[in-house]
């Protein structure tokens, strides 16, 4: 469905996009030390950090892997804050620009081994409701709102042309409890309409399509 | 317990009051919170911390939340100084109405001529 406006972007490149993103975006060398609560601060069961992607445009060659640039880590409520309210917000956005919240360790990538053998929910967005509805996703991992121990991998808001898209990675795709767990909980943190499709993908699909958001399992109420 | 009137049969316990639910989404939106703030909340897997959406907000104006970290990358247009509601020092806020505007992009990254 993005196919034909990716298709667009790249011809479209003007040659700004691409210098930005070779300058600026870097292998994260040496690592960040895990990020502490600070004293008073409410510590979170994780330690999670912000990464941000933008797809490159004309330079085809640039991997998902070299556009991912790590923003920041945090191990506290306060801390999640600092950096929150210092990121530009999902819809002023623009372009083919993801926002990821991922645990600590844990890069989001398929390919990932704690990934490797999960998949995520999927829902599509109307223009306008991105930062509302990630927020309210972030805060529901951040407070541990899903109940399904590990599996929460991290989460993603994906600006894109015509819809916003929102996701949430889990550990094991084979494990339907958790997975239709996950769901109930997404419908109920994000308030979604009973009759909200929801679908899941599977990172083998995704590796073997070459697509995050293509061929997925539907789901209905 | 000085009432020596008291049979000890009368002392016989009861039930504690609880209330169970069969479906997590039946969790009510309060669930493991005080009315003091959230609390660290014990689940059969182990302990957990958990906060609710509400307690999550109110962190957001702690003096502690103010200031953005010393290490955060910079990525223009994303987290560029300027462009939020950023302070110019630590804890020192800049008076109101002297928000800098979103600063215009010199080269928009693309534009979609459809």
């Amino acid at each position: 469905m993005n196919n034909k406006f990716e298709a667009l972007k790249a011809e479209d490149s003007s040659g700004s996009g691409e210098e930005e993103a070779e300058n600026r975006i870097e292998p994260e060398s040496p690592p960040r030390p895990p990020p502490k609560p600070g004293p008073g601060e409410h510590p979170l069961q994780y330690n999670y950090g912000f990464w941000y992607s933008r797809k490159s445009q004309g330079n085809k060659n640039t991997s998902y892997d070299q556009n991912l640039k790590l923003i920041g880590t945090f191990a506290s409520v306060e801390q999640f804050w600092r950096h929150y309210c210092h990121i530009a917000r999902p819809s002023d956005l623009t372009g083919h620009t993801d926002y990821h919240l991922f645990k600590e360790g844990i890069r989001p990538m398929w390919e990932d081994t704690a990934n490797r053998n999960g998949g995520k929910w999927i829902i599509r967005l109307k223009k306008g409701l991105a930062s509302r509805c990630w927020e309210n996703l972030i805060l529901a991992i951040l407070g541990e709102q899903f109940m399904v121990g590990e599996e929460i991998c991290g989460a993603v808001i994906s600006i894109r042309y015509a819809e916003d898209i929102l996701s949430l990675w889990n550990r094991t795709e084979s494990d339907t409890v958790t997975t239709s767990r996950i769901r109930d909980t997404l419908k109920r943190v994000l308030n979604l309409p009973p009759n909200t499709i929801m679908e899941y993908k599977t990172h083998v699909d995704s590796m073997k399509d070459n697509s995050s958001f293509r061929n997925t399992d539907v789901f209905m109420r | 317990m000085s009432d020596k009137g008291a049979s000890p049969q009368t002392l016989s316990g009861r039930e504690i009051p609880n209330r169970r639910i069969t479906d997590i989404s039946n969790i009510p939106s309060d669930y493991s919170t005080t009315p003091g703030g959230s609390i660290f909340s014990t689940t059969p897997g182990g302990t957990r911390i958990f906060y609710d959406r509400a307690f999550l907000m109110q962190c957001r104006n702690s003096p502690l939340a103010k200031t953005p970290p010393a290490n955060m990358a910079n990525i223009p247009g994303v987290t560029s100084p300027g462009e939020i509601d950023v302070p110019k020092e630590n804890g020192v806020q800049p008076p109101k109405g002297d928000k800098v505007d979103k600063p215009i992009e010199e080269n928009p990254q693309f534009e979609m001529d459809i």
